[in-house]
Formats: C-alpha cells, sequence, structure tokens
C-alpha cells in the first residue's frame, strides 16, 4: 500500500478484508449504505439513529450486523481523516482505491464527499477550542426613580446578563451599562462586525 | 434623607468662628462627600481651624452633612427654598452663605449621589480583537474570524470605598454570536429612543 492521504499512521489489518467485502456489494446498496454513513457524519449526535439504521440495512440485505459494523468502522476511517487534513474528493478517492476499495466504489464515494464536504467542515470548525464562549444574552433596560441620597432620579439604565460558558459550565455575569457607555459599546460592536465581515 | 432638626441648626452657628467664607465652604463640600462613618475623623480635623472642642465639632458636621444631603435629596434648586429651610432666628449671613455654597454646589453633589448610588456591577471598559483561526485539533486548515472582547467590569462602588475592585472578563464570540448580539443591542436601541421620543 503506498502512503495515504488521510492518515500518516499504519492502516489496521482488518481494513483490506472490509474494502473487499465492501466490492462485493451492489452499486445500489453501497449507494444506500453510503447515504446512511453521511447522514451520521452530518449529524453526529444522532448515534441511536444511525445504528438503527444500520441495522435495517443489515436485515434488508441479509447481511449480519457484527461484519457491518466492522465494515463501517474501517470505511470511516477515511473521511474523519481527510476532514482533519482538507483533503479534496480526488485525495479521498485516491486513498480508498488505495485500500482496496473498486474504482467504480471510491469515486462514487469521492463523490458524495464532495457535495457533503461544505456542511462537514463547518460541523469541524464549530467543534474548534473556543475560550469563554459568549453563549447568550439577556437585558432590560429602566429607569431609576429615586435613591436613598436622591428623592427623584429619572436615569436610564442598562442591565445586561451574558451567559458565558466556561469549560463545562456556564456561568453568569451580570452588568451595569449607563446610556452613553451602551451607545459606545454598540458602535465598537458594530466595528468588529466590519472587521469580521472583512476577513469572512 | 429628612429634614435637618433644629438642634442641628443650632449646631450649624458654630460656623460663624470660621477663619474665612472659603473655609466654610471647603467643609461644606467635605462633609456632603463623607459617608456617615468618615465624619467622626472629619470633626476632629476640623476642631483646629474653628477653634472648636471636638464634641462641638462633631454635632457641626454632622448638621452640615444631613443638611447638604437633604438639599441634594429633595433636589431643591432655588434659593427660596434652601432659605424656607432654616429656622425664623438663624443667623442672616450665615444663612446666606450657606444657601450661596450649597446653589453652587448643588449640581455636582447630584451627579457624585448619582455616580455613587447602589448598582449591578457596572462596565467601566471594552476592548476587542479579531482573531484569525488557522488550524486546530479538528481540522488543520481553516481561516476562521473570531473575536475576543474584554469587558472591565468593576463592583459596586458602596461596596469597596476607596479601592473599587475591577475585574477584567474575556469573552470569545464568533461572527454568528456577535450577529445575534448586535440584533439583541439594535432592538435596546430602538425601544430607547422611543421611549426619548415619548
Amino acid at each position: 500500500m503506498g502512503l495515504l492521504n488521510f492518515t500518516r499512521d499504519p492502516v489496521p489489518e482488518a481494513v483490506s478484508a472490509d474494502m473487499h467485502n465492501l466490492n462485493q456489494l451492489s452499486a445500489q446498496q453501497f449507494s444506500a449504505l453510503t447515504e446512511v454513513l453521511f447522514r451520521f457524519l452530518t449529524e453526529p449526535k444522532e448515534v441511536e439513529r444511525f445504528l438503527t439504521q444500520l441495522s435495517d440495512f443489515a436485515t434488508m440485505n441479509k447481511i449480519s450486523l457484527g461484519p457491518l459494523k466492522n465494515i463501517v468502522k474501517s470505511i470511516l476511517l477515511v473521511p474523519n481523516g481527510a476532514l482533519k487534513r482538507n483533503l479534496s474528493p480526488e485525495q479521498v478517492r485516491a486513498d480508498f482505491i488505495a485500500l482496496g476499495l473498486s474504482e467504480e466504489k471510491a469515486s462514487y464515494f469521492a463523490e458524495q464527499w464532495k457535495v457533503n464536504s461544505p456542511t462537514l467542515t463547518r460541523l469541524a470548525v464549530g467543534q474548534t477550542l473556543m475560550i469563554n464562549q459568549l453563549v447568550d444574552m439577556e437585558w432590560k433596560f429602566g429607569v431609576t426613580a429615586g435613591s436613598s441620597e436622591l428623592e427623584k432620579v429619572g436615569s436610564i439604565f442598562l442591565q445586561l446578563k451574558l451567559v458565558i460558558k466556561k469549560g463545562s459550565q456556564t456561568e453568569n455575569v451580570y452588568m451595569e451599562l449607563t446610556l452613553p457607555q451602551f451607545y459606545s459599546f454598540l458602535h465598537e460592536m458594530e466595528r468588529v462586525k466590519t472587521s469580521l465581515e472583512s476577513f469572512s | 434623607m429628612a429634614a435637618p432638626r433644629d438642634g442641628e441648626f443650632a449646631a450649624l452657628q458654630s460656623l460663624l468662628k470660621a477663619p474665612s467664607k472659603d473655609a466654610v465652604r471647603q467643609l461644606c463640600q467635605e462633609c456632603f462627600s463623607s459617608p456617615p462613618a468618615g465624619l467622626g475623623p472629619l470633626a476632629l480635623r476640623a476642631c483646629p481651624g474653628l477653634a472648636i472642642g471636638p464634641e462641638e465639632a462633631e454635632q457641626l458636621v454632622s448638621a452640615l452633612h444631613n443638611l447638604t444631603r437633604h438639599v441634594v435629596y429633595r433636589g431643591l434648586t432655588r434659593a427660596e427654598d434652601i432659605l424656607s429651610l432654616f429656622p425664623e432666628n438663624f443667623h442672616q449671613n450665615l444663612k446666606n452663605l450657606l444657601t450661596k455654597i450649597i446653589l453652587e454646589n448643588i449640581s455636582a453633589w447630584k451627579s457624585e449621589a448619582q455616580a455613587s448610588q447602589i448598582s449591578l456591577p457596572r462596565l467601566v471598559d471594552m476592548d476587542w480583537r479579531v482573531d484569525i483561526k488557522t488550524s486546530s485539533d479538528s481540522i488543520s486548515r481553516m481561516a476562521v474570524p473570531t473575536c475576543l472582547l474584554q469587558l472591565k467590569i468593576q463592583e459596586d462602588v458602596a461596596l469597596c470605598e476607596n479601592n473599587p475592585v475591577v475585574s477584567a472578563l474575556t469573552v470569545e464570540l464568533s461572527k454568528e454570536t456577535l450577529d445575534t448580539m448586535l440584533e439583541g443591542l439594535g432592538r435596546i436601541r430602538d425601544q430607547l429612543s422611543v421611549v426619548a421620543n415619548k
């Protein structure tokens, strides 16, 4: 096996056998299986649904679930590595062929990869580390009617509650802004937006 | 802040021993700004200047504090209103001097009271920076802009007296989060302008 694009580590022994088994599937069966796989990749939280769909596929095509799961594990190695390394569809196709998959099936898979890669890339980016991520903002504003020092006040206040994700917990931060501060905050945030947009 | 009592006005007459009008002015300002706990030390400091004993000084300082705070509380801005606070037989010139000094300082004192009122922690400063994330463990090449926002928040002034505690909080926002936040801020601005136009 030549140098693979999706990984530098040696590939497990079982993969060749799994690819051989995959080649035995008809084009239609392979297409159905690929669909199940990509649906899982684009929605990685739906583990239950994925397992159900795999089990349905196994029943419908008279394949045992155990071996099918192993095959799926082998197949998934490629898209996972490809995502990390920003591989092109051609590279994905080349890797499958190098692993022993037929040209026809490798091309089909690479095509599906091309179609799904924007969604998958977005997902991977979304998993990237964020420090103290802002998850929610609540606000209220009102008028201070009076205080112990001033019988009648009539000044406007704005209160913000920021919900920040710190590790696996969320923390609430409360603060108050005066009106001029609010306008200056809004102005700065609009500048940030312009800056972010110019880099997108 | 309740209106000063007659006994307190009597204590004010100690001001007649002040060396100058500026000394009276100075004392008025210090008495207003001092919190109740600081009046004791202030009285002791005032003793030598006025040539009065500590007990008399304490009563004077307390009376001046109450008078100035009462005027600010009620929001009195006209000379007549302030003059009418004093009892009938109060020293005429001193009454006029005190009224004049109070009127001079009233708007500054009002701002001071507002600035030191209780509140949630206040935003005192904000800084931001935009980074481009180029690589991570989940994807080796990317160009994702992200914003880091640092908010400096000061704890309630009244709790900290002279040493305000300022904490810095750095928050990261993605472009989507920023857009949502701006939407929210825009809605606040619209509602504020509705309130302002009423």
